[in-house]
């Protein structure tokens, strides 16, 4: 349970709101103006950041919304510790997945 | 050594404190929303892999991933306006969940009348969702994108989108008809006479892990 007080606690949730918004928009913005003037740049260095952005919102979203911030520690960590299989998966696949691209390009079948 | 341990007071969980002092239903709540996760994790890993093994956009070959500012530009009334649409989806559902939190903290406040005001707010957040995702999907079916064509580029990527905001859809349907039982339920006095709201902040987890999830689906499907 927070320490917060009422007013408090009801201030917090929209000052965590605004912050998921602008959050937003700024993604918004930075992949509308990639698209508009730097479409033929290569993304890599954006999409780094809409990586770190969305990990922001997620962060706001569980420790605030969910109130895990305000729970035991122990929990929280039996809550995500689970999650760091999921570094394995997404390294693992997107290897596999790249494997396909060039086996596709070494047999000429890309598509 | 006594044999017999005494029974003491038997609360909570019944062994007289509860694990990580928190309640049964919300911490199997939380173990649920694990699971879920996974689920949806699995779903855009496999989204990752296939369009990893895509030749990247070219407006010149079919087969390509499509670009995502091509694909999603309109709106109900607008057209060639990228990703106006999807934000405002993405904005809907944010705000409702602020007003979950709202009714949650009323909960707290056993204000059965402040519970049902901001549950009211949040079902219409839900529907209003839940509408808008219909009316995009119903637009790219015109335009011809199914789960087997996909003028914009690779077939698999209709496929994947409508599997994976079809799942992420059907998660939101699920909350707001879960949201509209506790609304009525609220109504009628039931929690008031239990004493406590909690049931509310178990839909509260719920309906915060739906606006969780959006952040990777728009990341996958919108942004990246």
């Amino acid at each position: 349970m927070s320490n917060l007080t009422r007013e408090e606690s009801k201030k917090r949730v929209w000052k965590v709101c605004g912050i998921l918004a602008v959050v937003t928009a700024v993604e918004i913005a930075a992949a509308l103006s990639h698209y508009k003037f730097f479409h033929e740049s290569p993304k890599m260095l954006l999409n780094v950041l809409f990586i770190i952005l969305s990990a922001a919102k997620a962060y706001y979203i569980m420790s605030e919304f969910m109130h895990l911030k305000y729970e035991l520690k122990a929990m929280a960590v039996t809550i995500l510790a689970p999650f760091l299989f999921l570094v394995w998966g997404i390294i693992a696949f997107l290897w596999e997945g790249n494997y396909w691209l060039s086996s596709k390009e070494f047999w000429d079948i890309l598509r | 050594m006594e044999a017999t341990a005494k029974p003491t007071a038997k609360e909570l969980w019944d062994g007289g404190d509860s694990p990580f002092r928190v309640s049964y239903g919300k911490i199997m709540m939380w173990y649920f929303l694990i699971s879920d996760t996974f689920t949806f994790a699995g779903l855009l890993i496999s989204y990752g892999a296939i369009r990893t093994s895509h030749a990247k956009h070219d407006p010149t070959n079919i087969h390509s991933w499509p670009d995502p500012n091509e694909v999603f530009n309109s709106g109900p009334g607008f057209h060639h306006a990228p990703l106006i649409f999807v934000t405002f989806m993405t904005f809907t559902l944010i705000l409702s969940s602020v007003t979950m939190v709202r009714a949650v903290q009323e909960g707290h406040n056993m204000n059965r009348q402040g519970v049902m005001k901001w549950m009211i707010f949040t079902i219409i957040g839900g529907l209003v969702f839940v509408l808008s995702q219909a009316w995009e999907w119903t637009h790219l079916i015109h335009e011809g994108m199914t789960p087997t064509t996909n003028p914009f580029g690779a077939t698999s990527f209709g496929a994947l989108f409508f599997l994976i905001t079809g799942f992420h859809g059907f998660h939101v349907s699920v909350g707001v008809l879960l949201n509209s039982w506790a609304l009525y339920a609220t109504y009628k006095g039931v929690f008031e006479k239990r004493g406590h709201y909690e049931m509310i902040e178990k839909l509260g987890l719920y309906w915060h892990f739906v606006d969780l999830v959006w952040v990777y689906v728009f990341l996958a499907f919108y942004l990246f």
